[in-house]
């Protein structure tokens, strides 16, 4: 597979591609959202101020919705717009148009909102360490055996905690819906990464009183991460009623106040750990985790990101009696959502931790500890599924040789004792399972669609969207390449949801590793069907046969099988596996952690596109950096967060050096890789500081702040 | 009130509120779209242009602070020949993902090389320490800045 330009690039870079603010309608007015800066209590009264001439405004409140006030989720437990009782800070209240922007937004400003406060939950930790906020379905995986603990082993007992996390998409959340009632028909267009999903939220809002819904993305989506899966849906609902309302297009883009102070997030983490270890074999021979994510407001997707954090939980060790506890806790701050990982950053940093604090206690190498215990080929996870491979020991090994781990750390011991500032180096290890969790592939059961024009034009028809990933380059690739068809001469089309069948939401590393490889079968089903060498000669000699369409849907492995109650079975059919090694320099008289070099090497299978693959592991792995070391919010009342002013984002002058390197990509297949950068990074910073400094900081991140204290703590 | 500025080499008078900010302008006014609004204070470069030849955050810049001056956005860049020799080293390295702030790169980096242009990663690095990008990680933009340097 060659490294082909992107389609997209050129017109991005002379802005010429559009987003969603680019776009304007004839007529097109402005929508916005009034938002509860309660975090708890009672609606009491909605005072609009004077100065404004109400008719020249259009609202909206739940008590216009035609249709259900519920926005489609794994639960369905949140409303479009609250009714009486907010549960959290930044719920929405009210939708409201202007066609004067500026006028609109100082209107909202100055409208105040009246409320009976009720007792609210909005410290991270008040919310997670008290068993009393856990709400929704309790996931366990029993993987016990029933052992007597001997009384040689050492026993841990640790808890760890990690932050929200913003999204940080440069684009801010937008969409804009037109209404045509000649038609009864709901036209919408936004920046999303899961058009079906948007579709549903508008049926589900509009119910009845529009017999169509149609959804079609911006061409461009200024990044998403996981943060355009749900929230997209919420905004498109109460745009679509604005313009169903006022009878014109709106268009409701939010600025970046608003958009860090009430969209999803990071889910906050507080997972204990209690293992028991044989300090003679130095093997780990019993684990109990208790996992727990801050939901949020309401629980939305959260049971889909508690279930992915539990199968990661154990992280990539072979214990052979473990309990893994999962469970949701509710908070008043904005409900959290989808972020690159889903539950299993949160899992890794955590373990990775534990098992660096183990080795440190016991006094064994980190790295040799880590070999002992690794989940090796043939070993299997809590859920009783086989490792069929050995890629996760491969990819260690070949990030301590390339990195020259071992002279490194004698080296910078050698330099720690002689001076003030210190150097630091950690290891870690990760890996994601590729696509939904157990059997959701089987239940998505994504269909994709190509048309094969007259010219020989190749189009494809997928709802997975190109949010910057590269997925419409790579997808095209991986069918003309296929089938040595000239890339000018095939072309993914833009989602719309009338247009494209639904192949699925584009999130859990799986666009490439389904999608992709549906393609690349397709691809040659056709050639094997029409009996072609070269597809544009074939389609010249017969040209009265085309334009033909061609289908195929994902056909699941019947092996794999998963137990949603008892969590036994196969929870993914492939996985990813990643080792890093990071390298740091502490300033100690700032308490600053710089990072100097970082080496990952990642087994992703066959590379589609390499520069594309390297792109999106570098872009990964800076996100996990900053979550290891920067990034949290330092108020979560989310009114006290403002923007990228108080919300610090690593820049070109915080990262270090990366060097990436891809191994066993001579597979059959291309597996997930949009995740498992973020997984793997944080904890590699956590433990860099361990080595340079001697403490063990189990709550991230690094900030000077934390460092100092832990520091000022051990002097006391 | 009347405002004149030169807007990619070309005269241009606008009737406008003095204090519209001057991304504002360029977005709604000339439908100049490749200046992007992310943060809105300053912080994240995506809507940079050059204003007498030195790079600003146009979400800070009224409009009047224009007044007799002269404005480049990355439009103008592109049609500049080390604006075209940058978008090409930036599509030959598939550094662009998402794409929103790279206008904002784009200007940044020409700024770099028409006010040093040296074969030097620091530099480069603190030459762009004011744009955010959150997909690429840097390190595709830093590689596709050394190339144009090495290049032009």
């Amino acid at each position: 597979m060659k490294s082909i330009r992107k389609f997209d690039a050129v017109p991005k870079l002379n802005g010429s591609w559009k987003f969603l603010d680019d776009y304007s309608y004839q007529g097109m007015i402005f929508g916005q959202l009034l938002y509860s800066t309660c975090h708890h209590g009672i609606i009491k009264d909605i005072k609009f101020p004077a100065g404004f001439d109400l008719q020249e405004f259009t609202f909206v409140s739940a008590k216009d919705i035609p249709g259900e006030n519920i926005v489609p989720e794994p639960e369905c437990d949140q409303p479009f717009m609250a009714e009486k009782e907010v549960f959290h800070y930044g719920q929405v209240i009210m939708g409201i148009t202007h066609s004067n922007l500026r006028i609109l937004r100082e209107f909202i400003k100055k409208t105040g909102v009246e409320f009976e406060e009720l007792p609210a939950v909005t410290d991270i930790k008040e919310c997670l360490d008290n068993e009393k906020n856990a709400f929704g379905k309790e996931l366990t995986i029993d993987h016990r055996n029933g052992q007597k603990v001997d009384p040689t082993w050492i026993y841990h007992h640790k808890i760890y905690y990690t932050p929200h996390q913003e999204q940080a998409y440069l684009e801010t959340q937008g969409m804009i819906a037109i209404w045509k009632p000649a038609e009864k028909m709901m036209f919408v267009r936004g920046t999303a990464q899961c058009p079906f999903f948007v579709k549903s939220g508008v049926e589900s809002i509009m119910g009845k009183a529009a017999e169509k819904v149609e959804f079609e993305t911006s061409e461009g989506i200024g990044g998403a991460f996981g943060g355009k899966e749900d929230f997209p849906s919420l905004l498109a609902g109460i745009t679509a009623l604005l313009s169903y309302k006022s009878g014109k297009p709106v268009k409701t883009v939010l600025d970046r106040s608003d958009d860090i102070k009430i969209t999803t997030k990071r889910h906050p983490s507080r997972i204990e750990i209690k293992s028991w270890t044989d300090p003679k074999s130095k093997k780990i021979r019993k684990i109990d985790i208790d996992y727990r994510l801050d939901a949020g407001g309401y629980q939305t997707l959260s049971p889909v990101v508690l279930s992915r954090g539990v199968l990661h939980a154990i992280g990539g060790y072979d214990i052979p009696d473990s309990f893994i506890r999962g469970r949701l806790m509710r908070s008043n701050t904005p409900s959290n959502g989808a972020f690159r990982g889903f539950g299993a950053p949160q899992a890794f940093a955590a373990i990775e931790a534990h098992v660096e604090n183990i080795a440190a206690d016991l006094k064994i190498d980190p790295l040799e500890f880590r070999l002992v215990n690794l989940l090796r080929k043939d070993a299997e996870f809590p859920t009783t599924q086989l490792i069929s491979e050995d890629h996760l020991y491969d990819c260690l090994q070949r990030v301590i040789e390339k990195s020259d781990y071992q002279k490194k750390v004698k080296e910078f011991k050698k330099w720690n004792e002689t001076h003030k500032d210190k150097k630091g180096i950690g290891l870690a290890i990760g890996y994601h399972g590729g696509g939904y969790t157990g059997n959701g592939e089987k239940v998505l059961n994504s269909e994709i669609k190509v048309i094969i024009r007259q010219d020989a034009m190749v189009e494809i028809y997928v709802s997975s969207t190109d949010m910057g990933q590269g997925a419409h380059t790579t997808l095209a690739q991986m069918f003309f390449e296929t089938i040595d068809h000239p890339r000018e001469k095939c072309r993914v089309q833009l989602p719309n949801t009338s247009k494209t069948p639904n192949s699925g939401p584009t999130v859990a590393s799986r666009t490439i590793y389904i999608i992709g490889n549906l393609l690349h079968d397709l691809a040659l089903e056709i050639k094997a069907e029409l009996g072609f060498e070269n597809l544009e000669e074939y389609v010249a000699s017969h040209q009265t046969e085309f334009p033909q369409e061609f289908r195929r849907n994902f056909i699941p492995d019947p092996s794999v099988q998963f137990d949603e109650e008892t969590y036994q079975g196969t929870g993914y059919k492939d996985y990813s596996w990643a080792a890093c090694v990071t390298e740091i320099y502490y300033h100690a008289d700032t308490y600053k952690v710089e990072l100097t070099k970082n080496w990952s090497v990642l087994d992703i299978g066959k590379l589609a596109n390499p520069k594309i693959a390297v792109g999106q592991a570098e872009g990964g792995i800076v996100q996990g950096l900053g979550y290891g070391l920067c990034e949290f919010f330092y108020k979560p009342g989310f009114g006290r967060m403002h923007g990228f002013t108080d919300y610090t984002l690593p820049t070109s002058i915080d990262i270090p050096e990366m060097d990436i390197e891809f191994i066993h990509t001579d597979s059959e297949i291309a597996k997930g890789l949009g995740e498992i950068p973020m997984d793997f990074p944080a904890p590699s910073v956590r433990n860099a500081v361990l080595f340079a400094l001697g403490i063990q900081i189990n709550e991230y991140p690094m900030t000077p702040e934390r460092i100092f204290k832990s520091l000022t703590a051990d002097e006391r | 009130m009347k405002i004149n500025f030169l807007l990619n080499k070309k005269p241009v008078t606008i009737d406008v509120d003095p204090m519209k900010r001057l991304l504002d302008v360029l977005r709604e006014d000339f439908q100049l779209l490749g200046t992007k609004e992310s943060c809105g204070e300053g912080e994240c470069g995506a809507c940079t242009v050059l204003l007498d030849g030195k790079p600003v955050t146009s979400c800070l810049v009224n409009v009047i602070q224009a007044e007799g001056k002269e404005v480049l956005t990355s439009e103008g860049i592109a049609e500049e020949p080390l604006g075209k020799l940058l978008i090409d080293c930036f599509d030959e390295t598939n550094a662009v993902q998402c794409g929103f702030c790279f206008p904002g790169f784009l200007v940044s980096s020409y700024y770099y090389l028409i006010s040093n242009g040296e074969l030097n990663l620091e530099k480069i690095k603190k030459a762009l320490s004011g744009n955010i990008c959150r997909c690429t990680g840097y390190q595709k933009i830093f590689e596709s800045v050394l190339l144009a340097c090495e290049r032009k």
